[in-house]
């Protein structure tokens, strides 16, 4: 498993060698995100990448990509949003490639649509399939929380589902404006999360080549 | 039939323009006029230079394109259509988030009710065609012609498109739909070599183009004209021109994609967000230009081993990386050429074949006006396409 985040820092960092001295390269948090059709994972990383709710989005057809630059401890890093179509047919044959070197995985259900939630154990099981390692963080997101009077999924039973698989659980509204700070914390979390994680910690390439520190056995934790 | 009334024109081209429009619109209503109506000229004038024109046209030439005879309709779909089908649910959330379909002048409710009309019309071929799958993006296609050819009609074009055009997306899984999207490289080698190698490094595969393909350009033009004109080129091709279409958008942007770092994201991310100001009358006769020369009989072996290919590009990859302190870029790539150079001569091979015999193809195809009314410029466009080619023939 080690092996697998390894290459993938390394696409992520030689990827555009361009001359002697590369110039300093931000690393790379590829996040994919994945659930049942009409949950909101447009909205989602769109509100994470470009700050606002989208005005009108359309259903996903394959993988749409969004990326946004964040300050970590004054390090910056590129976080890139994998947003993939939600109908199963696409997900059979299409969507495995974009798995490949991911650091992250975001599943999303509607909070308001009990058959999105229902879904996530076929996700999880997906997911298990496409990565060869259960090491990579996962987290659980339960979307448009404003719509209360249709809450079809109690937090008791979303939250006691996360903990069974090991995920901490946000429950948000990426329509929301005063959710804002919530949804950017999910993904800064995870950043953080992600950038302390001795296994992704690298030094930087001054002399063209890649040291990697020795992967430690990340555990998991909730980061709720 | 009914006099054409005046063409809503756009004002770019001035006189000439405006009346070599209505030349061939009064050209068209001709052909209309005689019966039977012979196809192929129909056809002809679909892909040349601005396809149809207008609507009115279309709502004619669509059904002769497709063999459909407009007097034997679908039959109104029946009452209990929506809760018979398994299919409702997704296509109803499809449908409701596909504002951006329908002009934006348009009243709420107008368009509320051609979104309850696209339900059904989705949902009726789907219910007469068991065989045929649901896809996300089907919509996009039934769209543009509920909009222009209105509801039953379109019920009735977009079933024989569904048993024929798209046949192919909507199998029961993706399995061909990948394998279409797999001609889409070797179509790019015989063109740019250089582009190829480098999408192929960057590993950015062919997603970016999915949604184009299964949509014929319906989810991603944001001008409903330029839809139509496609829908125009395609109706009047081979299935798998929208491929090469898509081949010819990725070539018309090479020096973009060769500009941006070589990895996956950056590369899916520039040709996923396609410009809307495509110059669609030169990329359109390229994409028919292309066809002629490399015809899909002679890309399907090489698109049946781009799985296979892809491996030996990404053990190369490793390769490359393994060694990124040996000026990886001349002295690979050097090598890399040493291995392509016996395929590169059965490329030439394959690239002047076609030309001794494109006339006589070109007129069974119908492509000839595509290419242009001169056949100089057709000869001239084909050398500026492929330079390359050239040199190799004549060293």
């Amino acid at each position: 498993m080690a092996a697998d985040v390894e290459s993938s820092l390394e696409l992520s960092l030689s990827s555009s060698y361009v001359g002697p001295l590369p110039p300093p390269r931000s690393r790379i948090l590829k996040i994919i995100v994945i659930g049942d059709s009409n949950v909101g994972k447009t909205c989602l990383t769109y509100r994470f990448c470009a700050g606002s709710f989208p005005k009108r989005t359309e259903a996903t057809i394959g993988v749409d990509f969004r990326e946004r630059a964040v300050d970590i401890d004054e390090e910056r890093i590129k976080i890139q949003l994998w947003d993939t179509a939600g109908q199963e047919r696409f997900r059979k044959s299409m969507v495995q490639h974009y798995y490949r070197n991911v650091h992250a995985v975001v599943f999303v259900y509607d909070m308001t649509n009990i058959a999105s939630f229902h879904s996530l154990p076929l996700w999880i099981e997906e997911c298990k399939q496409h990565l060869l390692t259960n090491d990579i963080p996962r987290i659980l997101v339960g979307n448009k929380c404003d719509l209360r009077n249709a809450i079809q999924v109690p937090t008791d039973v979303a939250q006691k589902f996360a903990d069974t698989h090991g995920m901490p659980l946000f429950e948000t509204s990426a329509k929301n404006p005063n959710d804002n700070d919530h949804v950017e914390a999910i993904f800064m979390t995870l950043a953080h999360k992600l950038k302390s994680h001795k296994s992704l910690m690298l030094s930087q390439l001054p002399d063209n080549t890649i040291h990697l520190e020795p992967a430690s056995k990340p555990t998991m934790t909730c980061w709720c | 039939m009914a006099q054409p009334r005046p063409p809503r024109l756009h004002d770019n081209g001035g006189r000439d323009f405006d009346a070599k429009q209505k030349r061939k619109i009064a050209e068209i209503y001709q052909v209309l006029n005689n019966e039977p109506v012979d196809i192929a000229p129909l056809r002809r004038m679909a892909i040349s230079e601005g396809g149809l024109l207008v609507d009115e046209i279309r709502c004619k030439v669509w059904p002769k394109l497709l063999n459909v005879n407009i007097d034997d309709l679908l039959p109104t779909p029946e009452e209990e259509l929506r809760e018979n089908s398994k299919d409702y649910q997704q296509v109803l959330l499809d449908v409701r988030r596909s504002l951006r379909r329908f002009p934006p002048d348009m009243p709420d409710e107008q368009r509320e009710g051609l979104q309850e009309e696209l339900i059904d019309c989705i949902l009726q071929v789907l219910q007469r065609n068991p065989q045929l799958h649901y896809y996300q993006g089907y919509h996009d296609i039934v769209v543009t012609f509920l909009l222009v050819v209105g509801e039953r009609v379109a019920a009735t074009l977009v079933e024989k498109l569904s048993t024929h055009h798209l046949r192919d997306f909507m199998d029961p899984t993706m399995d061909n739909t990948k394998h279409i999207l797999n001609y889409l490289m070797p179509i790019i080698d015989q063109v740019n070599p250089d582009l190829h190698d480098f999408m192929q490094r960057a590993e950015v595969g062919t997603i970016f183009a999915l949604s184009w393909l299964i949509t014929w350009f319906g989810h991603v033009l944001s001008d409903f004209r330029h839809v139509v004109r496609l829908y125009d080129f395609f109706l009047a091709c081979h299935p798998l021109m929208p491929i090469y279409f898509a081949a010819v958008i990725v070539l018309h942007r090479a020096s973009e994609v060769l500009a941006c770092d070589c990895d996956m994201a950056s590369v899916h991310h520039l040709l996923s967000q396609i410009p809307q100001d495509l110059p669609y009358e030169t990329l359109i006769s390229r994409a028919g230009d292309l066809f002629v020369q490399f015809p899909p009989s002679k890309l399907a072996q090489e698109a049946a081993q781009q799985q296979a290919e892809r491996t030996a590009a990404s053990t190369f990859k490793d390769f490359e990386l393994a060694s990124a302190q040996q000026r990886p870029d001349t002295i690979l790539r050097q090598r890399f050429r040493e291995r392509l150079r016996a395929e590169e001569s059965a490329k030439s091979l394959l690239a002047t074949k076609p030309r001794t015999n494109r006339f006589v193809k070109l007129a069974v195809m119908g492509l000839t006006v595509a290419l242009g009314a001169a056949a100089l410029a057709v000869v001239k466009s084909a050398l500026e396409w492929a330079p390359k080619f050239e040199l190799q023939i004549f060293p």
